[in-house]
């Protein structure tokens, strides 16, 4: 494996295509590659950005890139890491059962992956896959909503891309809690597939059918705004509308008055754990952590929105 | 020709013969689990099998008296505490859980809920030291999350480990019998699991115990 790994990176060097390959300043511990979704949301961008930061802190130089959740993009990346010859990857993956392969290329040429934000299906493959409590941050986004519903009354629920395990998970703790009340009836479920633009759209053709909706969960923070901005169009900001993740941009929507609650994802600090469990796991061999670990989530609202900045809470 | 046919037909018949006996062998729990095809009826049927086997001994063997373990944390702090009767997922995140016993009187209850709770007093100052969870709807992981052989890397994913932490919840929930009447001002033993993420939170307690006198 490890010849292998050696010949791709003469091949590199060799032809030279990509011009990074020969930093001036070397790093002394070597390369880091960070995969994420693409950095349009901010949600990713925050956990490239936390994963870089505290990659150079610990002295290692980084390589960022961004599969769009395409997973042929993404085996391509894989690629790419490989040939570079880096020492880990840090990833948010492009789907739980695409990036199992994958992952196993970059193992089999002796390179350790650390998981963020999402799982895969498979485990003994990754070193560690670090994800958001979502099912135990889902009941609470889930029991704000009930309380700010009271209890009663029609919604709509937007849910995220169905290959992804987040979609499925998140929706089962909103609905673990709101199917418990009979008075609580969603009149429409559809996928907005993580996007504001789709959640716009969609939110825009539901509520032409369903005028009588009185809330709208959703599976992100991207399809809350979409969703919001469509009822704000509409002239329906009496509509309850809550979303997951914690950016930045439903902060100000929550401290402005219009979306009523989030629930955060410790994004910044779980792509900088991943970092230093890589650096661990390069340095003495083992993380010392179970592969899979949950990071418990906070739900947010207008009391304490002002304190987020980033994916993170001040204290 | 019809003999060979015949034949044919008689040889299949008794090679059907041993699968035919197969499926009404006495069922087992892996047999059962083999049937269940969703996460939730396989998470199910997995509480159900550890429930009494290994949950409700864990939480024996683990419980702190209540109000003992509120003056230690008030004396040393969550973390030192927490290192000495917490039960907790590895990982830096991850909140303590703890299993504590003890005896009180109910002071509010609120059955008609779907979130069915108890209040319960037990230093008699008037307010509620702890409220216990009756459900159906029970909030939260800690049944799950305390126990230190469910190890989440063991599962196929988050649905599946939730799926199992709601089973559990579940069982809690159902395991609950309650005498009629109104409860306030009745006595309670109760044991159970509940999370703590900060020293002064109010502890919402899921039993594996409950008696009301």
């Amino acid at each position: 494996m490890k010849l292998n790994r050696r010949h791709f990176m003469s091949g590199v060097t060799a032809t030279a295509v990509l011009p990074l390959a020969r930093p001036a300043f070397a790093a002394e511990k070597g390369l880091m590659a960070i995969i994420t979704p693409s950095h349009d949301n901010p949600f990713f961008k925050a956990e490239a950005v936390g994963a870089e930061a505290r990659a150079i802190d610990l002295g290692y130089e980084t390589l960022i890139m961004v599969h769009d959740d395409d997973p042929n993009k993404q085996s391509e990346l894989f690629d790419t890491a490989i040939a570079r010859g880096v020492n880990a990857i840090i990833l948010d993956n492009a789907g739980a059962d695409a990036t199992v392969a994958a992952v196993q290329r970059a193992k089999d040429a002796g390179i350790p992956s650390f998981l963020i934000d999402r799982e895969i299906k498979e485990s003994g493959i990754a070193i560690s896959q670090i994800v958001s409590n979502n099912y135990q941050g889902a009941q609470l986004g889930a029991e704000e909503f009930v309380r700010l519903m009271g209890e009663a009354g029609n919604y709509v629920e937007l849910v995220g891309r169905e290959a992804d395990t987040n979609a499925g998970i998140r929706s089962s703790g909103y609905h673990d809690i709101i199917d418990q009340y009979p008075d609580l009836v969603m009149v429409a479920q559809q996928s907005a597939n993580w996007s504001q633009t789709e959640g716009y759209e969609k939110m825009e053709t539901i509520l032409q059918a369903n005028p009588d909706i009185k809330g709208v969960i959703c599976g992100n923070d991207t399809m809350a705004m979409g969703a919001w901005a469509a009822l704000e169009t509409a002239g329906r900001t009496d509509v309850i509308v809550v979303g997951f993740d914690g950016s930045n941009d439903v902060r100000d929507s929550i401290l402005a008055g219009g979306i009523k609650a989030t629930v955060l994802q410790p994004a910044f600090r779980q792509a900088q754990i991943a970092v230093e469990q890589a650096d661990q796991f390069l340095t003495v061999g083992s993380t010392g952590q179970n592969e899979k670990q949950l990071m418990d989530c906070v739900l947010i609202t207008a009391e304490n929105a002002a304190k987020l900045e980033t994916f993170a809470l001040s204290a | 020709m019809r003999d060979c046919l015949k034949s044919l037909a008689v040889l299949s018949c008794v090679a059907l013969l041993p699968v035919a006996c197969k499926v009404v062998k006495t069922p087992d729990p892996e047999a059962a689990s083999a049937v269940a095809q969703t996460d939730e009826a396989r998470m199910a049927v997995y509480a159900a099998d550890i429930w009494d086997a290994k949950v409700l001994p864990m939480a024996k063997e683990s419980a702190v008296p209540l109000q003992e373990l509120k003056a230690e944390i008030a004396a040393n702090g969550l973390d030192a505490v927490g290192n000495a009767y917490g039960l907790r997922p590895e990982g830096e995140a991850n909140p303590w859980n703890f299993v504590s016993s003890g005896e009180g009187v109910i002071i509010e209850a609120n059955t008609q809920s779907r979130a069915a709770k108890l209040a319960v007093d037990i230093d008699g100052n008037g307010a509620a030291d702890l409220v216990v969870q009756l459900g159906p709807v029970v909030r939260g992981t800690a049944l799950r999350d305390a126990m230190p052989f469910i190890i989440f890397s063991d599962f196929r994913d988050q649905i599946e480990f939730a799926k199992l932490a709601r089973a559990l919840n579940d069982l809690a929930s159902q395991s609950v019998t309650l005498p009629e009447g109104d409860l306030v001002g009745r006595r309670v033993e109760f044991e159970g699991v509940y999370t703590l993420r900060n020293a002064g939170d109010a502890i919402e307690l899921v039993p594996t115990k409950l008696q009301v006198h």
